[in-house]
């Protein structure tokens, strides 16, 4: 029986077994569910509020994912990156009032814009790792608060900026609402496509290596620091995509908000929350902390005690499960596979094999 | 004379005042397997490093098959065909013992790297290795739950994936139980066979005087001696060295 959880030689299909198949199978089902939820959503909430709640939640998701090419690829954690979607907003916004530029058209060339930003950023920050890299990220995004609230020439400074909605005024409020919703969850659906290419491929293993052991990986030949670079850049690019977004739908930039650490964190605790290194896990994340942070703001009102109550929330998740919720829930069905053993365990019928070097394929038959 | 392999010459390297490795002016033997001995400290793991170019040595010159590499990042100094070992064995905890084998695969351009990573040819060198040092039933586990001296295994195996012309070991036989150091040791004569060259970091001397060819006596940061095992295990600057008379 032992030997039936091992992939028959010959096949290169790694998973074999009816639970690998069952667990599959699920997963598809409840991938199917989401989605249908998630697109059904906009007819099924009760009112304006709710669907703004759902936009909410979608730009929290469309940020997570951005920032996860970063943090989940290579485990380099950003504090920062609301650098990148406060840029993006910033420069959407310009590109339509000063540039003249179509609304989708600005949010593409702005994102654009911010990769190649990034660049250089990428090169300066990517050189140290760890805490000193947090540091670094940080110090971005403070840079430009204080630039963008003291160039108010261009940024409207602390006063804010406008920015001109992409429908016309006769679409009102819930349907702007609802068109919204959708094209977060696009974005969110293509930045989720880009990302599970990049970890199926031969780069995405160079990079999780990155994330495991940086000089190991270089000592293997992983290019490390273009493979980083590449991946930061891409990362500012989605981020960047989804402030822009936010800023067509929000309508009004403030310096304060837009390059605020505690963006940059949320996006950091749902990514963390959810599983940095799962697909989904940023979508989960953002839910969770999305539909919490709206929850409390709602029960405490003005205060700051829905900071409070988001913090003892991630403390438990941090302390029940440290690698994000996904994985956790990974693990608990994990324990229900048949044969999850990392020891060989020779049957018999293994050993008759390896003595007398028949075909292990029919040492099979022979432990059936 | 057969080609010339790796070599330095007055590698120099400081950590503070300590001379970890100083002037050291080696040449290793191609095609054979070279172990690189001396007391703890004497700064054989740097000059290591210091080749494979983790660290910047201060000065001195490291040169490969001829070619300079002196200060050539780890990733061109392996592209160049030098893989190695870590002391302590390193492998990547959170990913399978296939996708840990996976990451040496070395993809030429930006369409291969875009390449599926599980993709069949890759996977089957990558099992072929496994088998060769035994694990090979281990593919699915992640590389954490393996014990360690299949991590061991796993490290070798990995290093092969690259192809090095030149393997060098630190400390393989560190840790281990007695039954797995005769694998390696096998394992090694094996890949020398072939035509891989070893340089070897032990302290095994069981080990060391053989399966080695040449060795190479490591003593302040610089070679003191060396030959073949033989002659240098009555040499009296060794006894000396290791005895601290």
């Amino acid at each position: 029986m032992r030997s039936a959880s091992k992939a028959p030689d010959g096949t290169t299909g790694t998973s074999g077994t009816t639970f690998d198949r069952v667990l599959l199978g699920g997963k598809v089902l409840l991938l199917l569910a989401g989605l249908a939820l998630v697109l059904a959503f906009p007819g099924l909430a009760p009112d304006a509020f709710i669907l703004s709640v759902g936009v909410t939640i979608a730009s929290y998701a469309a940020l997570a994912v951005g920032w996860n090419f970063v943090g989940g690829f290579t485990g380099y954690i950003s504090l920062g990156h609301a650098a990148y979607s406060g840029l993006g907003g910033y420069a959407t916004a310009l590109l339509i009032i000063d540039g003249g530029l179509n609304p989708w058209l600005a949010l593409g060339v702005g994102a654009l814009g911010v990769a190649v930003v990034a660049v250089p950023i990428g090169v300066a920050s990517l050189r140290v790792r760890g805490a000193s890299f947090v540091i670094v990220s940080i110090a971005m995004v403070l840079i430009l608060l204080l630039v963008s609230q003291s160039w108010a020439d261009v940024t409207g400074g602390s006063s804010g900026l406008r920015v001109p909605r992409p429908f016309s005024d006769d679409v009102l409020r819930p349907e702007q609402h609802e068109r919204f919703f959708y094209l977060h969850v696009a974005l969110v659906a293509v930045a989720l496509l880009v990302w599970w290419a990049i970890d199926r491929s031969r780069f995405g293993i160079g990079l999780k290596a990155i994330r495991e052991d940086e000089d190991k990986a270089q000592s293997l030949g992983v290019p490390t620091f273009k493979y980083k670079l590449v991946v930061f850049v891409i990362s500012a690019f989605f981020t960047a995509l989804a402030g822009g977004m936010y800023a067509l739908w929000f309508g009004y930039l403030d310096p304060i908000f837009q390059f605020s650490i505690l963006i940059g964190s949320y996006m950091v605790l749902m990514s963390l929350l959810g599983g940095i290194r799962s697909l989904f896990g940023p979508v989960v994340g953002a839910v969770i902390v999305g539909y919490s942070l709206e929850y409390f703001k709602n029960q405490y009102g003005d205060s700051q005690f829905h900071l409070v109550a988001l913090g003892l929330m991630l403390g438990l998740v941090v302390l029940f499960m440290p690698d994000g919720v996904l994985p956790a829930i990974g693990q608990l069905v994990n324990r229900f596979r048949p044969t999850a053993t990392s020891i060989r365990e020779e049957s018999a019928a293994d050993l008759l094999a390896r003595t007398t070097k028949t075909e292990p394929r029919q040492a099979e038959e022979v432990s059936r | 004379m057969s080609t010339r392999s790796l070599e330095t010459e007055g590698l120099t390297k400081s950590f503070g005042g300590v001379h970890a490795v100083n002037g050291a002016s080696v040449a290793f033997q191609d095609g054979k397997i070279n172990a690189l001995i001396g007391p703890n400290g004497s700064g054989k793991t740097t000059f290591f490093n210091c080749v494979t170019g983790m660290i910047r040595a201060d000065s001195g010159r490291v040169s490969y098959r001829g070619d300079d590499v002196t200060g050539a990042a780890p990733h061109r100094i392996a592209a160049a065909g030098i893989g190695r070992s870590f002391q302590l064995c390193r492998v990547f905890p959170r990913m399978t013992v296939l996708d840990n084998m996976l990451v040496g695969v070395r993809p030429q351009g930006l369409l291969h790297r875009l390449r599926g990573g599980h993709n069949a040819g890759d996977i089957a060198r990558a099992r072929q290795l496994l088998g060769r040092v035994g694990i090979d039933h281990l593919e699915r586990s992640e590389a954490r739950d393996i014990s360690y001296g299949q991590q061991k295994l796993l490290e070798l195996a990995g290093v092969l994936m690259t192809d090095p012309e030149t393997i060098m070991l630190d400390e393989p036989a560190g840790g281990v139980n007695p039954a797995l150091i005769g694998r390696l040791g096998t394992l090694v004569r094996e890949l020398n066979a072939e035509g891989r060259t070893f340089i070897i970091v032990e302290h095994n001397m069981e080990m060391v005087m053989s399966l080695s060819h040449h060795v190479v006596v490591f003593d302040r940061g610089a070679p003191i001696a060396e030959g073949d095992p033989a002659t240098v295990q009555n040499d009296p600057r060794v006894l000396e060295a290791y005895l601290g008379v």
